[in-house]
């Protein structure tokens, strides 16, 4: 889901970038090391939206490097369990299948896909139910359920399920 | 001789003992370690190469064996323990002592958009790139949008928020775009507690949006067939929507 979210960073700023452009470097530099970047606590940092404000700065001892508290608003994007998420399946395997949600990836493992539906190999790998009205595979849209996170440095991984009542596929892009 | 006789069984015991007490067995091993290096190393008699074989990779299986453990733990507990589906806390889950506002999909595609307009419009700079993720929030929050105009959206929702809705909840529905009242406390079981008061009000939202979508529908199907300008469009848009309303 996407947040608003406030959110403080110190910023270290060479003197050569002091001057009348001064504010206009940090929000600049402010962009280039925030945006994209994600972490447990807030997820995907999507993209910075305003700056609150600015503090005053604090020479650093010995470097000559002044750090500036700097308040931001931005706009996240971090799945939650227990969330529902509609993704686009990108791998089909027989373990199961990855989709994507935005910047997320999900896993559902075949454990979590209806036990009526049969994985199939071949070119194109696909999950199917036996009477073949339903089939997932790659660029399909699903509806799934966050059952489980993990967060590294530049990532966030996903476990999903479509074993539950109003989950499963949304639009199967070959019966389209 | 004794000693490593002691421990050996010791050790077997603990690795026996696959769902003991996580604290007693680190002290287990970690004595069992530290015996090891300091007094039976330097005895090497006939032993130690048996020794060697349950004390060294002792720390290494009991963790194994411990991680087993606790998974039979958890795996007997949580279907006794919580039969009903995982509930959607987000607002526990959030940070504290920061501001944070959570938004529907039709809000951020809005926002995200406006950025990305703004983007093309000021900067040639090739090196102000806008991150991978962006292009790709965006592109999902665009693909999930069922609605046209996030403020309508939200006036219909928020009624809901006297009757105990979080704003959390409201934009779980809305990014869902569910069609029945069941589907809905099915999707979001933490309504679930408040079903017999939020049926009634919830049906009418529903509908209420069913009839945004409709419009938003009508509106992609009129921009497929005209394909008109966007600004044309935007205003467009807004004009179904506030026709609903």
């Amino acid at each position: 889901m996407f947040f608003h979210i406030v959110l403080e960073r110190n910023m270290q700023l060479h003197p050569r970038h002091f001057g009348r452009n001064l504010r206009d470097n940090i929000v600049a530099k402010l962009m280039k090391d925030v945006e994209g970047t994600c972490s447990g606590r807030h997820g995907f940092v999507v993209a910075i939206t305003g700056i609150e404000n600015i503090g005053k700065g604090l020479i650093r001892d010995g470097t000559g490097f002044v750090s500036f508290p700097v308040k931001y608003q931005c706009v996240v994007f971090r799945p939650f369990k227990g969330e529902i998420l509609e993704a686009v399946v990108t791998m089909v395997n027989k373990m199961g299948f990855f989709a994507e949600a935005g910047p997320v990836q999900i896993f559902v493992s075949n454990h979590l896909i209806p036990d009526d539906m049969e994985f199939q190999s071949g070119d194109m790998p696909n999950y199917t139910t036996s009477d073949g009205s339903v089939k997932i595979q790659k660029d399909s849209e699903v509806r799934l359920k966050i059952i489980g996170t993990r967060v590294d440095a530049t990532e966030i991984f996903c476990i999903g399920t479509i074993k539950d009542d109003f989950l499963g596929v949304i639009n199967d892009p070959a019966a389209a | 001789m004794e000693k490593g006789a002691t421990l050996k069984s010791k050790g077997k015991e603990d690795s026996f003992k696959g769902k003991d007490d996580s604290s007693m067995k680190s002290k287990y091993g970690r004595k069992v370690h530290i015996n090891f290096e300091g007094s039976l190393e330097p005895k090497t008699l006939s032993s130690p190469k048996h020794v060697g074989k349950d004390g060294t990779p002792f720390p290494k299986g009991y963790s194994s064996k411990g991680g087993k453990g606790d998974k039979i733990a958890n795996g007997g507990k949580t279907p006794a323990k919580e039969p009903q589906p995982l509930e959607l806390n987000i607002e526990l889950e959030l940070p504290e002592n920061v501001k944070c506002m959570s938004m529907m999909d039709c809000e951020a595609a809005s926002i995200l958009q406006g950025i990305q307009d703004q983007m093309v419009t000021l900067s040639k700079d090739p090196e102000l790139k806008l991150p991978v993720p962006f292009d790709k929030g965006l592109q999902y929050a665009k693909r999930g949008v069922h609605y046209t105009n996030p403020q309508s959206v939200r006036k219909v929702l928020e009624t809901l928020t006297k009757h105990g809705v979080s704003n959390s909840e409201l934009c779980e529905i809305a990014n869902v775009g569910p069609e029945s009242v069941d589907e809905v406390f099915s999707l979001v079981p933490s309504l679930k507690a408040k079903r017999s008061k939020l049926s009634e009000p919830l049906k009418g939202v529903l509908s209420e949006l069913a009839k945004l979508k409709e419009s938003a529908s009508l509106a992609s199907q009129l921009e497929e067939k005209v394909n008109m300008g966007e600004n044309q469009h935007k205003e467009e848009n807004s004009h179904e929507d506030s026709f609903v309303w």
